[in-house]
């Protein structure tokens, strides 16, 4: 027998709202946080688009703690985690009696962090590189950081797998809450807005050739679609086992019932594989959640505007769902806040929890027309009324990496 | 559903005193070092000078689908551990449900060499010259992804980077894997390359000992950085006894918890590591007096050794000062992520042949030491229950218990 996994409470910080109800409301009435970015120079580079969250302040969030150990991912990090907190109701006193775990997906924690150390270290001599900003080169710096600012004493780890990151830590803590090895756990993901990174994606020939001057976006699913652009922020879920989270007088938001994975060796170079693997992420999913395809009432796409990437997921969603995603609500967030990386699988999370209360699905900005084979019928750039009881997230990696997560609505 | 039994059945290594695990467990129980000068990088503007490198390191004889030149050097040492591990737990790819088939690795760096080439670049004014090679070489999860690719496991690929304790994490999460039934066998470790970040900030921190590693000693100076690899095959016990496997050990539980406490200090009571250890034996329903070898996490710190030795003393009682705990960081070095596998392959090892690896370079015993380090000499010794802790930054603890295959017929 497996133990019940319900979210109790959630925490995000994202570019379009520091809240469930305000980045949801923000998303149906169709805001869009891409922008040219202020964080770093982009010239020079081919996409000058980003979601950065304007004028982050950790110290909203957390008060008077120190956060001067803390770089731009840990705080993402400890805000999102103390806004979980607080709606999960674990105050600072249960968490000194029992333990809280926390795991962090992140495909990059601080590639700035790391490459600022360095360089540092390069330019004026190694005994000028501070200790302090060393302990903030480890990729499980973000999570151990946020595990002291909380008092968090139960596991903690830190999941890497590119973009899924976030709803692959989700996975590893709902089966770690299964076998009963945690009571509650503190899972999502965060990534931040650096230079290093968006480097990389630009030069990599990923990201969107568009430019808000020229009034065009990444628009995920779209025949115009020509790349993604890149966004940051944090989500966390508080998860618990059912039982003691009744227990306990918790409100469970919802249930999550079942999580899948694949993995595309040809890293989305061969069609094939690439759609098979999304696909059997999904039926993993399925399978794991003991429901059949005709039981999802509305899907949170990966689908970022990447030209390859989105086809494949179309093509993966319709093997996975055994053909039927004509009659399927389908969104695609990223269409507004870009491809927030290790914390895109969680905040499409944050988002579906928030339409299961509050019955709207949001559209997909700008979407006017789907490639001719993508098998989709409720899709568009509108938002849609419903009630959904059952939502299944999609998180599928440029480079073979696919999660998917099935949450259902507890009574 | 009853869950399966989880066993070890192929170690590949690649450490800075052997590659391939024979040549590995004769130079350890030898008691050679693999600690020299370092050859990496320049470190005349260090006020220390070494390291525990893997020297002549050859990828290609391992290498049949990828190609050197498009894989960093973490990923290299990965894929050699792997292929080591499969030709020594004697499977053939050709026979394996590859959708089945998972790789679970855990890392401190991931590939710092490829940000390190970054910052060069960016330092002397030609980042053009850093193009697309940059984001497929560099986050940490190619790691995993490039043992998948090089093999073509279909199954779960997952990269756990939780610093210096990221092995033990790895392999937990495959044992995990098994026992739910989400794939049929699991490659499961740890790889880092030597890395000048990793070596600016741990001399930073003034924990570079100047010239050898010795965990436990009473003037002992400071760890030393190294590089490497250890990964293991793990299948569910029922499909090795079908294929006639050889089986090392079995894993019978882990625990993990956090200090909460300092990123880059243990816990002043050894809190989180006391945590772990029970945890990990409470699932393996074992107790403490039944644990025959403790694998130190024995980084070769003041602060480290002591506190792990009030750890074991607070969790063990009496028993802790009959259990033999040796650190074979003392002939390695700290390979980082690498370090929990590798010494994961130790206990496995330990198991079946009842030997323990020494503690070198123990001179003078400290008083705040005063447990079996099992000084300088290899040692004949029945081991029924191994135990293997691992400590990293960010407080993350890891404890993982290994049994003896025989003593459970």
């Amino acid at each position: 027998m497996r133990n019940r996994v319900v979210i109790t409470g959630v925490g995000v910080v994202s570019s379009l709202g520091n809240s469930p109800a305000s980045l949801h409301s923000s998303l149906c009435s169709g805001r869009r946080a891409l922008r040219p970015i202020e964080h770093f120079s982009t010239e020079g580079l081919g996409c000058p688009l980003g979601g950065e969250i304007p004028s982050f302040d950790a110290q909203k969030y957390l008060g008077r703690k120190n956060l001067r150990p803390l770089d731009r991912t840990s705080r993402l990090v400890a805000s999102a985690a103390q806004l979980a907190l607080n709606d999960s109701q674990w105050s600072e006193s249960m968490r000194n009696e029992e333990e809280v775990g926390l795991v962090l997906g992140t495909m990059f924690c601080s590639v700035h962090t790391i490459s600022e150390f360095d360089r540092r270290a390069l330019e004026v001599g190694p005994a000028y590189a501070s200790p302090m900003d060393f302990s903030n080169t480890v990729i499980n710096a973000a999570a151990g950081q946020t595990a002291i600012m909380h008092n968090l004493r139960g596991i903690n780890s830190t999941i890497s797998t590119g973009l899924t990151s976030g709803l692959q830590a989700i996975a590893y803590a709902t089966d770690v809450i299964r076998s009963g090895r945690a009571r509650a756990i503190l899972a999502g993901g965060a990534e931040e807005m650096c230079f290093e990174s968006f480097y990389g994606f630009d030069r990599a020939g990923l990201l969107c050739r568009s430019d808000e001057h020229a009034g065009d976006f990444p628009i995920p699913f779209d025949k115009r679609r020509n790349g993604f652009a890149l966004g940051e922020g944090a989500a966390l879920l508080m998860l618990e086992n059912l039982h003691f989270a009744r227990e306990r007088g918790a409100r469970p938001l919802a249930e999550i019932v079942g999580h899948g994975f694949g993995y595309d060796c040809s890293q989305g170079r061969d069609e094939v594989s690439a759609v098979d693997a999304i696909g059997s992420s999904i039926r993993h999913a399925l399978n794991d959640a003991f429901i059949g395809p005709h039981e999802i009432d509305c899907l949170s796409a990966s689908a970022n505007g990447s030209y390859t990437g989105d086809r494949q997921e179309a093509r993966g969603v319709f093997a996975g769902l055994n053909g039927q995603t004509r009659k399927l609500p389908i969104t695609a967030i990223k269409s507004m806040l870009g491809e927030t990386l290790g914390a895109s699988g969680p905040i499409q999370a944050v988002v579906l929890l928030e339409t299961m209360r509050d019955g709207v699905l949001p559209g997909i900005k700008s979407l006017e027309e789907i490639d001719d084979d993508f098998a989709f019928e409720l899709i568009s750039a509108d938002n849609r009324e419903s009630d959904f009881e059952t939502g299944l997230i999609n998180s599928a990696g440029f480079d073979g990496h696919c999660c998917s997560l099935v949450l259902s609505r507890t009574d | 559903m009853r869950q399966c039994r989880v066993v070890v059945t192929g170690i590949g290594v690649v450490t800075p005193i052997g590659t391939g695990r024979e040549c590995f467990w004769t130079n350890l129980l030898a008691g050679r070092s693999g600690i020299g000068p370092v050859r990496s990088f320049d470190t005349s503007a260090y006020s220390v000078h070494c390291g525990a490198e893997v020297h002549d390191f050859q990828s290609e004889p391992y290498l049949s689908n990828l190609d050197a030149a498009h894989l960093g050097r973490a990923s290299q040492f990965a894929i050699a551990g792997a292929r080591l591990a499969l030709a020594d737990a004697n499977l053939e790819i050709a026979s394996l449900d590859l959708k089945r088939a998972g790789v679970s690795m855990g890392t401190t760096s991931g590939e710092p060499r490829e940000v390190e080439r970054f910052d060069n670049l960016f330092i002397s004014k030609k980042l053009e010259r850093v193009g697309p090679e940059f984001l497929a070489l560099y986050p940490s999860h190619v790691i995993a992804a490039h043992i998948a690719r090089e093999l073509q496991f279909a199954g779960i690929n997952i990269m756990i980077p939780t610093a210096c304790a990221a092995g033990n994490y790895a392999i937990a999460h495959a044992f995990d894997v098994l026992r739910a039934g989400r794939a049929d066998l699991m490659l499961a470790g740890g790889s880092d390359s030597f890395s000048r970040i990793t070596y600016t900030g741990f001399a930073q921190l003034g924990a570079i000992a100047p010239e050898i590693c010795q965990p436990f000693d009473r003037h002992r100076k400071g760890m030393i950085p190294g590089e490497g690899s250890g990964v293991l095959v793990l299948e569910p016990l029922a499909a090795a006894t079908r294929r006639g496997a050889r089986i090392y050990a079995e894993i019978t539980g882990y625990g993990l918890s956090c200090d909460a406490h300092h990123m880059t200090a243990a816990h002043p009571n050894g809190d989180g590591a006391v945590r772990a250890m029970q945890k990990a034996l409470e699932q393996s329903a074992i107790g403490p007096q039944d644990v025959s070898y403790i694998s130190a996490h024995g980084t070769g710190t003041s602060t480290n050794d002591r506190l792990e030795t009030l750890a074991v003393k607070r969790l063990f009682g009496d028993a802790a000062y009959r259990i033999p705990m040796s650190s074979i960081k003392s002939m390695l070095g700290h390979t980082m992520g690498a370090a929990s596998a590798i010494e994961a392959a130790v206990c496995a090892l330990a198991l079946f042949h009842d030997r323990i690896p020494p503690t070198i370079n123990l001179k003078q015993p400290d008083p705040d030491c005063d447990l079996d380090y099992v000084p300088n000499s290899a040692r004949e010794h029945t081991v029924r229950v191994a135990m293997n802790n691992a400590y990293a930054f960010g407080g993350n603890n890891a404890s993982l218990v290994l049994r003896k295959h025989e003593s459970l017929n």
